[in-house]
């Protein structure tokens, strides 16, 4: 990556950024102001349809029968990156790679199944 | 030379901030959310936007109006440092990110080995900012949103990621631009040589941009509207101009990495092929939008995992054996 792809970069994000705040300010000078008396007629607890919201430590989320797609997920990330620069490698090893790839989800795949 | 210099610096300028640049990114992004609204509606025989500007053309942009002149109202129990930032964070992201493709001419603004990866890195980010975003309003239909946005990203992050491989491991290389020059320079297209990776892609990019049949995190019949039903005003109108330029980004990546992208077709400039291109990508995504209904999130994890990621390997062992075997 060359220099002046990274200040191109960097100026590209941070006038992004800048035309976010300055939307973001803009919006705050003609929208109305909330008052104290807008804050006392509820408009600040979250959104329930109007009853009382459930505690938000009630909330909780059965993620444990994600957790093995979790597990494939991480060593795939890397099996994604290995190939994507594996351009100047010699074709057999990187079909070899995906062959071994290809047994583990189909190992996953019958598991699960 | 000093006036040369001048001269590149004032051009540099007007690319970034005005022509291929922030003003036509967002002024296009209003015009695909219409497109997509339109098409959509008139699958459904309904007449979608009608009454501002022509057929309703400037609709989106009264919307983004509307939005910003709203009270913005910040829930008591929301941490409100990450409530102010993930607006900001998420349309700036997206608008980085899409200085990477070659709109204008063949090479983009910015160009460099590895832009593919970068690429990649902002779409992650993005939904870890939708993730984030639902934490931080703490409520309980946004926390379930962003806790569904994280899940369907363990989903859809691996086959997008081996399937964008494909095309670079044909051209050699990581760059965006160097992909669309060498589809320019054979006169052929990646969508010929890799349909099955054109296929995993679109899939994988309709659950990225949270749309109909993976629109699980927004569930509107579920939970409100996720992770955004908390916000409002400002904020609001930042998600959804972020989540137009989203759109535009991903029919940006397809068009380029398997439709030729930004390209010169006989008189054509290569901005109105470029333009072309996303658009069809676009209607594509509406039709499947309007087709199909909504998946859960276990159907979609184990899914992906059972068909998309068997194809997109599947594509890439071919490609390998194809291209240099």
């Amino acid at each position: 990556m060359n220099c002046e792809a990274s200040i191109l970069l960097l100026s590209a994000f941070v006038l992004s950024f800048a035309l976010a705040i300055s939307l973001y300010t803009i919006g705050g000078r003609i929208s109305p102001r909330s008052r104290e008396e807008r804050r006392r007629a509820g408009k600040t607890i979250p959104y329930a349809c109007g009853e009382e919201p459930p505690p938000i430590k009630e909330t909780r989320i059965n993620c444990e029968r994600f957790f093995i797609f979790a597990v494939f997920f991480m060593i795939f990330d890397v099996f994604a990156f290995m190939v994507a620069i594996s351009y100047s490698a010699p074709a057999y090893l990187s079909v070899l790679y995906s062959l071994i790839a290809m047994m583990a989800v189909t190992l996953l795949i019958v598991r699960k199944a | 030379m000093k006036c040369r210099m001048m001269q590149n610096v004032l051009l540099m300028a007007f690319q970034l901030l005005i022509f291929p640049g922030l003003v036509f990114l967002i002024l296009l992004a209003f015009i695909f959310e219409w497109i997509d609204r339109k098409v959509v509606a008139r699958i459904q025989s309904r007449y979608g936007p009608l009454y501002t500007g022509a057929s309703g053309i400037l609709q989106p942009l009264a919307d983004f109006i509307k939005l910003l002149s709203k009270e913005d109202l910040t829930p008591e129990s929301a941490d409100k440092l990450i409530f102010t930032l993930t607006p900001l964070l998420s349309l700036s992201l997206v608008l980085t990110a899409l200085f990477l493709f070659p709109m204008a001419s063949s090479h983009a603004i910015i160009n460099f080995e590895g832009d593919l990866i970068f690429l990649m890195f902002i779409l992650t980010l993005t939904v870890l900012n939708v993730a984030l975003a639902g934490y931080g309003s703490a409520s309980s239909y946004s926390v379930i949103g962003g806790v569904r946005s994280a899940l369907q990203l363990i989903g859809y992050e691996i086959p997008l990621a081996i399937s964008l491989v494909g095309p670079s491991l044909s051209v050699g290389s990581l760059s965006i631009s160097k992909i669309v020059e060498w589809q320019a320079s054979k006169g052929l297209w990646m969508i010929l040589l890799q349909p099955l990776g054109f296929a995993v892609s679109m899939i994988c990019l309709l659950a990225e941009l949270e749309m109909i049949p993976f629109d699980i995190p927004e569930a509107e019949t579920e939970i409100v509207a996720g992770w955004m039903t908390e916000f409002s005003g400002r904020k609001l109108a930042l998600f959804r101009v972020s989540k137009d330029l989203k759109m535009l980004l991903t029919t940006a990546l397809l068009a380029s990495l398997y439709l030729g992208g930004a390209q010169q077709l006989g008189l054509a400039p290569p901005i109105i092929v470029f333009l072309a291109k996303t658009i069809s990508m676009l209607l594509l995504m509406s039709l499947l939008r309007a087709l199909f209904a909504r998946f859960r999130i276990d159907q979609l994890v184990s899914g992906m995992w059972k068909y998309l990621i068997p194809l997109a390997i599947l594509q890439v062992m071919l490609v390998c054996l194809g291209a240099r075997g």
